[in-house]
């Protein structure tokens, strides 16, 4: 039972280190911090109130980086990418360490920055900074009316008291005596009753003029308010119709050359069709050209082929005319055959024509129909 | 019978159906840093008990798992080092699955052929106490500096001599000690896990049989120091006396000499005296346990 509940205490106690995290290290901004590549101490990044660096190319691989207190604290790190360039801050209380880790074919590199934390008067510098630009960016013209509205205001409530102060001084220098119904023996009082009479009308007038001052600061103020709302809208507003603006010209940029992109591809497509007709076009001519001289040939081939036989001709008229000077009844038949034999031989002639134009086999088979 | 851990953290935890609804956003996409953070800092029982079951299954499939106190402890150290780890680098690696980069990243420490310091004689109270001083003084200046004090029983002003400090760096060795007397002690015992009780016990042996306890300790400590000593870069392997002369004569490469002669036994031995400028005022140091700081 108490294993168990030491057991129990233990991991509570580590579930708690782990929520509490770095702010555990009881290490103060001017302690050295220790840099841990590859779970291997390797170096430290120098703390303090300036500004320190850390660099490290290592030949192997770095899988992790990871930055500890002197008192083993862990205070932060990454693990690094396979290949590339992988980076974080870390904050440290204030402070903040920019790390950068990259890692190529040949090896890895580590560079860290320690930026302390600014101090109180560049925190106040800052601040003011910040605040200035916001003044600044607002339009001269709404500040005036405001401002014109407190200096008018504050104007009237001057003129009220110099008024006032002029009218009491008047008052004492030159004061009034009034018709008293009674003698000063009499009713000694009777002036002073109608001073304070007076006094209490100018009081009341003076009270009903403060008010009056007041409605108007108040009013005064109600128009500032809603001309900051006026000023804080408009300049959301001017920030939506401007971040429109870029969209709309981004959005015609992308249209632009969407439609660029889609006349070239119009054009691309036209002269390739345009390229791929042209080059059938080639290809028929070419093959037309070539039929063409196959025909040349054949033609003159068979013109050829017309001479020679013309020639033959010739010649065999010449045999039989011979022929027929030596034996006149074979000269007979000789002049028959011959006279046949023209038209024979023309016919051949003629049919040879055709035989060039029908095939041999056509030939044979009109033989043997004869 | 002893329970185990697990099951321990299985019946404790009532809420079931929370447990589950944690456990479903742990293994949905998280985009950002701060959802990061935000997310895992509801499951960090969760998480710490995953990270423990890893460690666990590990120890078992190796053949080094027994049923004890001891080894539920050493899972719990582990597995918080792992969630540590994770808590850290795991915002740098969004988008992802919070759950399954926590597994990725156990099973990256467990692929490697030493994931941690593991051996039978570091579950004992007094490997457990060495265990985590020297696993501390991998990770922590002022942890480091202290195994000169618990080791050897050196102060301050002879951790300077021996080292052969001077300057800034000493004036150092005083803070570091300091720190570590007011909180970093007892923040290393309660994060490796040694009670009050395991102390006085070890007192107590230290009372009964100094010599064998010291002589117990330091086989214990060459044991662990040759496992702690792969934290430095590899440029710091151990010297000869003459090489280590020139760098005390020299001057330079005063980290080398805090943490190399903090974790070899006998490099210390084997530089001793060469702070002094080569002349030993006392004898060679010898392992003399001290359990506080």
């Amino acid at each position: 039972m108490e294993q168990k509940h030491n057991l129990s205490d233990y991991r509570t106690r580590l579930l708690n280190a782990l929520k509490v995290g770095a702010r555990r290290s009881a290490s103060d901004a001017s302690d050295p911090i220790q840099v841990f590549i590859n779970d291997r101490r390797v170096g430290q990044l120098n703390g303090g109130g300036t500004e320190t660096r850390f660099q490290l190319i290592n030949l192997a691989h770095i899988d992790s980086v990871y930055f500890r207190s002197e008192d083993g604290v862990m205070l932060g790190g990454l693990s690094a990418p396979e290949y590339g360039h992988r980076s974080c801050r870390i904050p440290l209380s204030g402070d903040m360490i920019e790390l950068r880790v990259q890692n190529n074919s040949q090896g890895g590199s580590v560079n860290a920055i320690f930026i302390p934390a600014p101090g109180l008067w560049h925190r106040a510098w800052q601040t003011l900074t910040s605040v200035v630009p916001a003044i600044v960016r607002r339009p001269p013209s709404v500040i005036i009316p405001g401002m014109r509205a407190v200096a008018f205001t504050q104007v009237l409530l001057a003129i009220t008291v110099i008024g006032l102060a002029s009218d009491r001084m008047t008052g004492w220098l030159t004061p009034e005596r009034a018709a008293l119904p009674v003698t000063p023996k009499e009713a000694p009082w009777a002036a002073p009753l109608s001073d304070v009479a007076k006094l209490e009308q100018q009081l009341v007038d003076l009270t009903r003029m403060q008010r009056k001052v007041m409605e108007t600061i108040q009013t005064q103020q109600q128009g500032m308010t809603q001309i900051q709302q006026t000023m804080t809208k408009l300049s959301s507003t001017q920030e939506t119709v401007v971040s429109s603006v870029l969209t709309v010209k981004q959005e015609m940029e992308q249209r632009r050359k969407g439609s660029g992109r889609d006349m070239d591809r119009v054009k691309r497509l036209l002269m390739t069709k345009a390229q791929t007709e042209q080059e059938q076009l080639e290809a028929e001519i070419h093959s037309l050209i070539i039929a063409n001289d196959r025909l040349s040939k054949e033609m003159a081939t068979l013109e050829q082929n017309n001479l020679d036989l013309k020639k033959k001709l010739k010649s065999a008229e010449i045999d039989v005319s011979t022929s027929t000077v030596s034996d006149p009844e074979k000269s007979m038949v000789a002049r028959q055959a011959e006279a046949a034999q023209p038209t024979q031989s023309s016919q051949a002639v003629e049919a040879k024509p055709g035989l060039a134009r029908l095939s041999p086999t056509t030939f044979l088979v009109s033989d043997d129909f004869d | 019978m002893i329970l185990t851990g697990m099951q321990q953290i299985l019946t404790r935890d009532p809420v079931m159906p929370e447990s589950a609804t944690t456990l479903g956003r742990l293994e949905e996409v998280v985009s950002t840093p701060e959802e990061f953070d935000r997310v895992v800092s509801q499951a960090l029982p969760i998480l710490l008990d995953r990270a423990t079951g890893y460690t666990k299954r590990f120890l078992r499939e190796t053949g080094q798992w027994t049923d004890d106190i001891a080894h539920e402890k050493f899972i719990l150290r582990w597995g918080a080092e792992y969630l540590e780890q994770f808590l850290v680098c795991g915002r740098s690696e969004v988008p992802c699955r919070p759950l399954f980069l926590l597994d990725s990243l156990v099973a990256k420490q467990h692929s490697r052929p030493e994931p941690f310091c593991y051996h039978p004689d570091l579950l004992t109270p007094l490997g457990r106490f060495l265990d985590g001083l020297l696993a501390r003084a991998a990770i922590s200046r002022d942890a480091l500096v202290a195994l000169y004090r618990h080791c050897y029983g050196l102060g301050p002003g002879e951790v300077i001599a021996a080292t052969g400090l001077n300057g800034s760096e000493s004036q150092r060795i005083y803070k570091n000690l300091s720190r570590w007397r007011d909180s970093g002690w007892q923040r290393t015992m309660d994060e490796v896990g040694i009670s009050e009780v395991e102390l006085k016990d070890l007192l107590g042996q230290q009372q009964r049989s100094r010599q064998r306890f010291n002589s117990e300790a330091e086989r214990i400590i060459r044991f662990a120091q040759a496992h702690y000593r792969k934290s430095e870069p590899e440029h710091y392997p151990c010297l000869s006396r003459r090489q280590w002369e020139e760098m005390f004569s020299q001057g330079y490469s005063c980290d080398y000499r805090i943490w190399h002669l903090a974790l070899c036994l006998d490099c210390m031995q084997t530089a001793w005296g060469l702070g002094n400028n080569g002349t030993p005022t006392v004898e060679k140091p010898e392992v003399q346990l001290h359990v506080h700081p």
